[in-house]
C-alpha cells in the first residue's frame, strides 16, 4: 500500500486495539469483532483503526461476499502488517507486559 | 414498533455521520459501519454504534485537518498517509486534559482551604428571639377641663317674724331645716384587669423567622393586634397594627400569631379570663 511505518500515539485504548489482535496476529478483524475483543465504543474504535491503518500498522480490505446473496454489507476486515506486529510487541515489552498470550 | 423507529434514527444516524467524515472516506465508513451495525443484535445496540460513530466521524474530521484538501487528493492510500497523527506534543487532547487536571487541582485545593466549605454550608447567624415587653393598654386622655363654676353665695336677710308661733288649732310648727333624706354615695367599683398575651406553649419566634429575611439580614419589631378568647384562641384573623418596613417580617410575625392561637395567655378581669384584643408584640433580630 506504500504506507509508511510510522509512530503512533500509544493510549490505553490503542494498546486494547493492539491486544485484540494480538490474540491471533493472523485473524483479519472487522470493527464489531474488535468491539466485542476489546470493549470499546464505536467512537473511540473507529478513529484507532484508521490511524494505525494509515501508520502502516495495520492494512485493511474488503470481505469477499455477495452482499445481496448473504443478506447483509461487505465488511471491513483488518489484520496486522508484519511491521505493524514487531512494533505492537515492542510497546508492550516496553511497558513490561509482554505480548498477550 | 419502537425497535423499528430506533434503527430508523440509528440509520439516519450513522449515514449522516459517514457524511460528515472526510469525503474521501465517507463511502468506505459508511459500508464498513453498516456493515458492524448489521452485527449488533439489539436496537440500542445498533442505537449506540450510530451515536459512537457520529463522535468518530468528528473525530477522524478533525485529525485529518481540511476535508477540502483531502478531497483533492482523494481515493487512495496515499490519503489514508494523512491520517498520521501530529508530532506535536502538546496535541488539543493534551491540552483539555490538562485543563482539566488543573480544573480538579482548584476545586481539590478550594475544598482543602474550605473556602468551597465556608461559602456552601456558611451557617446563618445565630438568632435572638425574645418577645418585647407588652404594650400598655391603651389609656383615654382626661376630658379637658370645663369651665370652672362658681356657686354665688347668696346671703338672705334674717326675716323678722318670730319662725315659732302659739301653737294653735291650725298652726303648724316649721323646723329650722328640713330632714333631708340621707344621700345615696355613688359607690366607685376598680375592675383589675391584666392584659393577655403569648403563654405557655407559644411558638418560638426563631422559628418563623423568614428565611428570605435572614439572608437579607432584615431585623425589627411588629406589633399584631389579635383578639383572644377567654380560652386563648384567636377570635379573628391577626393584623398588623405597626409594620417592621419589611413585608417578609410581618408575613413571619402574623404567622407567628396565629400559629400561636390556642397558647395565648388571656386577658384576665378579677382574675377571670375575658375576650379581648390587644397589640402583641414581636421583634426579630439577628445576634452578630
Amino acid at each position: 500500500m506504500g504506507r509508511q511505518d510510522r509512530d503512533v500515539r500509544i493510549s490505553l485504548q490503542t494498546l486494547r486495539v493492539l491486544e485484540a489482535f494480538l490474540e491471533n496476529p493472523t485473524d483479519q478483524l472487522a470493527g464489531a469483532d474488535v468491539h466485542k475483543r476489546s470493549g470499546l465504543a464505536s467512537g473511540t474504535l473507529y478513529p484507532i483503526l484508521l490511524r494505525l491503518e494509515s501508520a502502516g500498522w495495520f492494512v485493511s480490505r474488503w470481505e469477499v461476499i455477495d452482499p445481496s446473496s448473504a443478506g447483509r454489507p461487505r465488511r471491513r476486515l483488518y489484520r496486522l502488517t508484519s511491521s505493524g506486529l514487531a512494533r505492537a510487541s515492542e510497546v508492550f515489552a516496553s511497558l513490561g507486559r509482554g505480548v498477550p498470550a | 414498533m419502537n425497535s423499528q423507529w430506533i434503527d430508523r434514527v440509528a440509520l439516519r444516524l450513522l449515514k449522516r455521520a459517514a457524511h460528515r467524515a472526510p469525503p474521501f472516506l465517507a463511502e468506505r465508513l459508511e459500508e464498513e459501519w453498516l456493515a458492524d451495525m448489521s452485527a449488533r443484535r439489539t436496537s440500542v445496540a445498533r442505537l449506540r454504534l450510530a451515536i459512537g460513530c457520529c463522535w468518530a466521524a468528528s473525530v477522524i474530521a478533525h485529525e485529518h485537518g481540511t476535508p477540502s484538501v483531502a478531497a483533492a487528493t482523494a481515493r487512495g492510500a496515499k490519503t489514508l498517509a494523512a491520517y498520521a497523527p501530529a508530532d506535536s506534543f502538546f496535541t488539543r487532547r493534551s491540552a483539555a486534559v490538562l485543563i482539566i487536571l488543573a480544573l480538579h487541582a482548584v476545586l481539590i485545593y478550594l475544598l482543602a482551604a474550605g473556602i468551597v466549605h465556608r461559602i456552601a454550608d456558611a451557617p446563618p447567624p445565630p438568632l435572638i428571639a425574645r418577645f418585647t415587653e407588652e404594650l400598655s393598654p391603651h389609656h383615654p386622655p382626661p376630658p379637658p377641663a370645663g369651665p370652672q363654676l362658681v356657686r354665688p353665695t347668696i346671703e338672705l336677710p334674717v326675716p323678722d317674724f318670730p319662725r315659732e308661733v302659739q301653737a294653735g288649732p291650725d298652726t303648724i310648727t316649721v323646723p329650722d331645716k328640713p330632714s333631708s333624706p340621707p344621700s345615696r354615695a355613688p359607690a366607685s367599683i376598680t375592675v383589675q384587669r391584666v392584659l393577655g398575651g403569648p403563654g405557655t406553649g407559644f411558638p418560638n419566634t426563631a422559628d418563623y423567622y423568614p428565611a428570605a429575611a435572614i439572608r437579607l439580614r432584615e431585623q425589627g419589631g411588629v406589633a399584631v393586634q389579635v383578639c383572644i378568647a377567654g380560652s386563648g384562641r384567636l377570635t379573628s384573623d391577626p393584623a398588623i397594627a405597626q409594620s417592621s418596613g419589611s413585608p417578609r417580617l410581618d408575613a413571619g410575625a402574623l404567622a407567628l400569631a396565629k400559629a400561636g392561637s390556642g397558647h395565648y395567655r388571656p386577658t384576665t378581669e378579677d382574675g377571670l379570663p375575658v375576650s379581648s384584643c390587644f397589640p402583641l408584640r414581636i421583634r426579630f433580630e439577628l445576634r452578630n
